[in-house]
C-alpha cells in the first residue's frame, strides 16, 4: 500500500500531464494542421519560466544561474509560464506558419526549435544552460505542512483542476466557429481565404492555443520534478506526443485521452519491468521508443485516423428523411 | 472605354509561369449587374485570370479594378472580404467537414471566430450558427442537397461537389461571383434549373457574375456579355450573336479544336 499508492499516483499525474500536451498539439495540427515539429519547446518554455518565476534569484558565485528568480507562488508562476510559451507560439508561428508554402511548416518549426535549444543549453545566464533549473520548493510548502507522499496526492488534485480547465479551452475552441474555421483551413488552405478566412492569423491562434497548454504541461512537470534541463527536451519528447495525438485520434479531444494513455502510460509503465541489463544502460529508453514506434505504424496501418477518429459533426438535427436522395430527385426532375 | 459602372475592370494582365505567358495583355470589363461568360479555348489562360483577380495569384503585370478601387495584389482572403466569391474550376469542398459545416464557413463577419468569444462567450458563435444554419437548410434545400447536409463533404459525388460549391457561393453573401466552369459535370436537367438560380441571384440580390464556361448554349440563354479569350488576349467581347459573326472567334474557337498553342 505505501508503494503502490504513490506509484499510481505520479502515473496519474503524467497522464494528466500528456493528455494536456496532446490536446495542445491537437489545436494546432489536430485543429489547424499546423505541421508543429517542435511542441517540446513550447513545453519547455514553459517549464523554464515557471520555474524562474518560483525559484529564488540565482547566483553566478553559487554556479546558479539564471533570469528572474521572483519566488513568486507556483500557480502564478504556471500562468507566467503558459503565457510565455503563448508568446514563443506566435513567434515561432510568425516565422513557420508562412501563407504561402505551408508545406515548408515542418521544416522551419524543427530548425526554430534547433537554434533555441542550441542557446538555451549553451547561454548559461538564461536557464543556466546544460544543468537546467534545480532546487524548486515544494509548490505549496510555503502553506502547508506535508510530507513528500502527501505532496504527491495533493499534485494529483492540482493537476487536475488544471486539466478540466485546459479541457474547456480545448472542447471551446474546437466547438466554435472558430475551430470550424480552423478545421476548414486545415482541409483546404486556399478555398479557405476564398471565403475571406485569414488563413495566417487563423493558425497563429491555434499556434499559441496550442502552446499554451504546453506551456502549462511544462509547468506541471516543473512543480512536481522541481529541476528541468535539456536532457528533458530532446526533439524525441516531441515525437512522443505526436505518437499519442496520431495513435489516440486527432481532431477530437478524446482521442488525445486515449493516446495519451497508451503512449505515455502503457507503454512507459510496460518498458520499466525490463530487468536492467548490466553495460547497456540505454536498452530501456530504446525499447520505449521501439514501441512507440511500432505502435503509431500499426494504428497508421490498421486505423489511420486513430483509435477514436474525429467526430462527424450532425449540427442540425432535423427528422432525417428516408434514404439518401439524389440531388437530381431532390431538385424534383431527374435524368436527362 | 472604361464605363463608369463597370464593376470589374482588368487592363493589360500578364502572368507567366516560367517563361510561359499564360495571360498575356489580357484586357476586359465586367458591368455592374450583368451575367457575363468569359469562354476561350482549353489552356487560354482563363483559370489564370480567375486566379489573377481573385487574388490566388499574384499579378506580374497589368491591373485589377473592383467595385470602384485598385485591388491588384491584393490577397485572396481580402477579395473575399471586399465581395468577390470565387470557386474553382475543380471543387474544393472541404472533405472532413460535412456538407452543413461547409456551408457554415462561407458566412462573413462570424462573431464566433474570435478568440475570446470562443473561449469565455461560446453562446455567441451558438446563436450566430443557429440563424446560419436554418439559412443554409434553405439554400441545401434550394440545391437539393439537403438530405446528404450530416454527410462527409469528401464522400458527395462529382455532380454533387458541384452544387455544394454554388450552395457555399450563396452562403458568402458575396457581390460579385467568380465561377470557374460552375456547370462541369452536372447533368443537363439540373443546369436548366442552375440557370435559374443564377438569375434569380442576380435579380433579387444584384450579384454580378463572370462565369468560365464551355457549354455555350447555357452562355447563349443567360449571358449579357461575353469575352473571348485565346493564347491569353481577350480576342473580342459582346454578345453570342454578335460573337459567331465574328470571323476570328470562329476559328479561334467556335469552329472547334484546341487553342495551337496549348497542344504544340
Ligand atoms: N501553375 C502552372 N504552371 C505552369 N503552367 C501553368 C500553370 N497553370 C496554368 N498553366 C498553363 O497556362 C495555360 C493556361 O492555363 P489555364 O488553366 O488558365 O487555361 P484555361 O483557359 O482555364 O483552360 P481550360 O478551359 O482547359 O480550363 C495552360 O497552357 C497551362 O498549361
Ligand atoms: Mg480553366
Amino acid at each position: 500500500m505505501d508503494l503502490i499508492l504513490p506509484y499510481i499516483a505520479t502515473l496519474a499525474i503524467f497522464f494528466f500531464v500528456y493528455n494536456i500536451l496532446t490536446w495542445g498539439l491537437n489545436i494546432q495540427f489536430g485543429y489547424a494542421g499546423v505541421l508543429d515539429f517542435t511542441f517540446i519547446t513550447f513545453v519547455a518554455c514553459g517549464a523554464y519560466f515557471s520555474g524562474v518565476f518560483a525559484l529564488g534569484p540565482g547566483q553566478k558565485s553559487t554556479g546558479f544561474e539564471w533570469i528572474l528568480g521572483l519566488s513568486w507562488p507556483f500557480p502564478i508562476a504556471l500562468v507566467m509560464g503558459a503565457l510565455a510559451a503563448g508568446l514563443l507560439g506566435i513567434v515561432i508561428g510568425l516565422i513557420a506558419v508562412n501563407r504561402l508554402r505551408s508545406d515548408y511548416m515542418a521544416i522551419v518549426t524543427l530548425a526554430t526549435g534547433t537554434v533555441i535549444y542550441g542557446l538555451v543549453s549553451n547561454y548559461t545566464p538564461l536557464f543556466d544552460g546544460f544543468d537546467g533549473l534545480a532546487g524548486l520548493q515544494t509548490p505549496f510548502s510555503q502553506w502547508l505542512n506535508i510530507n513528500y507522499n502527501q505532496f504527491t496526492y495533493l499534485w494529483v488534485g492540482f493537476c487536475a483542476v488544471v486539466m478540466v480547465i485546459c479541457w474547456f479551452i480545448a472542447q471551446r475552441i474546437l466547438n466554435s466557429p472558430l475551430g470550424r474555421t480552423m478545421r476548414a483551413i486545415r482541409e483546404d488552405q486556399e478555398a479557405a481565404e476564398a471565403f475571406g478566412k485569414d488563413s495566417f492569423r487563423v493558425r497563429l491562434i491555434a499556434m499559441s492555443m496550442g502552446a499554451v497548454l504546453a506551456g502549462v504541461g511544462g509547468a506541471l512537470l516543473m512543480g512536481f520534478i522541481g529541476a528541468f534541463n535539456p536532457a528533458g527536451w530532446t526533439s524525441g519528447e516531441t515525437f512522443v506526443v505526436w505518437a499519442a495525438l496520431i495513435v489516440g485520434g486527432r481532431g477530437n479531444n478524446w482521442g488525445g485521452v486515449v493516446g495519451s494513455f497508451v503512449v505515455a502510460v502503457l507503454v512507459n509503465e510496460a518498458t520499466r519491468y525490463i530487468p536492467p541489463i548490466p553495460g547497456n544502460a540505454t536498452l530501456i529508453p530504446t525499447v520505449r521508443n521501439m514501441l512507440i514506434g511500432a505502435s503509431l505504424i500499426a494504428v497508421l496501418w490498421l486505423r489511420p485516423e486513430g483509435i477514436i477518429p474525429e467526430a462527424r459533426r450532425r449540427f442540425y438535427q432535423l427528422p432525417l428523411l428516408p434514404g439518401r436522395r439524389t440531388p437530381a430527385e431532390g431538385m424534383g426532375s431527374a435524368g436527362s | 472605354m472604361p464605363g463608369a459602372d463597370a464593376f470589374l475592370r482588368v487592363e493589360h494582365l500578364s502572368h507567366s509561369f516560367g517563361g510561359f505567358k499564360a495571360v498575356d495583355d489580357c484586357t476586359f470589363e465586367i458591368a455592374r449587374g450583368s451575367i457575363s461568360a468569359l469562354i476561350g479555348p482549353n489552356g487560354a489562360g482563363k483559370s489564370t485570370a480567375v486566379g489573377l483577380i481573385a487574388g490566388a495569384l499574384k499579378v506580374q503585370s497589368g491591373r485589377v479594378f473592383f467595385d470602384g478601387q485598385e485591388v491588384t495584389r491584393l490577397p485572396a482572403y481580402k477579395m473575399a472580404r471586399r465581395g468577390l466569391l470565387r470557386t474553382y474550376q475543380v471543387s474544393r469542398e472541404f472533405p472532413l467537414l460535412t456538407v452543413m459545416e461547409n456551408l457554415l464557413v462561407p458566412p462573413p463577419d462570424q462573431r464566433g471566430e474570435s478568440l475570446l468569444n470562443a473561449l469565455f462567450r461560446p453562446s455567441v458563435g451558438r446563436r450566430q450558427d443557429a440563424a446560419l444554419a436554418s439559412r443554409a437548410v434553405d439554400v441545401l434545400e434550394t440545391y437539393g442537397l439537403l438530405p446528404l447536409r450530416d454527410e462527409y463533404a469528401g464522400n458527395l459525388s462529382g455532380g454533387e461537389k458541384r452544387l455544394l460549391e454554388l450552395a457555399r457561393a450563396e452562403m458568402a453573401n458575396p457581390k460579385f461571383m467568380l465561377l470557374d466552369e460552375p456547370m462541369a459535370g452536372i447533368n443537363p436537367a439540373l443546369i436548366a434549373r442552375l440557370d435559374g438560380h443564377i438569375r434569380r441571384l442576380r435579380d433579387q440580390s444584384g450579384i454580378t457574375f463572370l462565369l468560365v464556361e464551355h457549354n455555350l448554349d447555357v452562355v447563349e440563354r443567360i449571358c449579357d456579355q461575353v469575352v473571348v479569350m485565346a493564347s491569353g488576349r481577350t480576342l473580342a467581347e459582346g454578345s453570342m450573336a454578335e460573337l459567331r459573326q465574328n470571323p476570328e472567334v470562329v476559328r479561334a474557337y467556335l469552329g472547334g479544336g484546341l487553342d495551337e498553342r496549348a497542344v504544340g
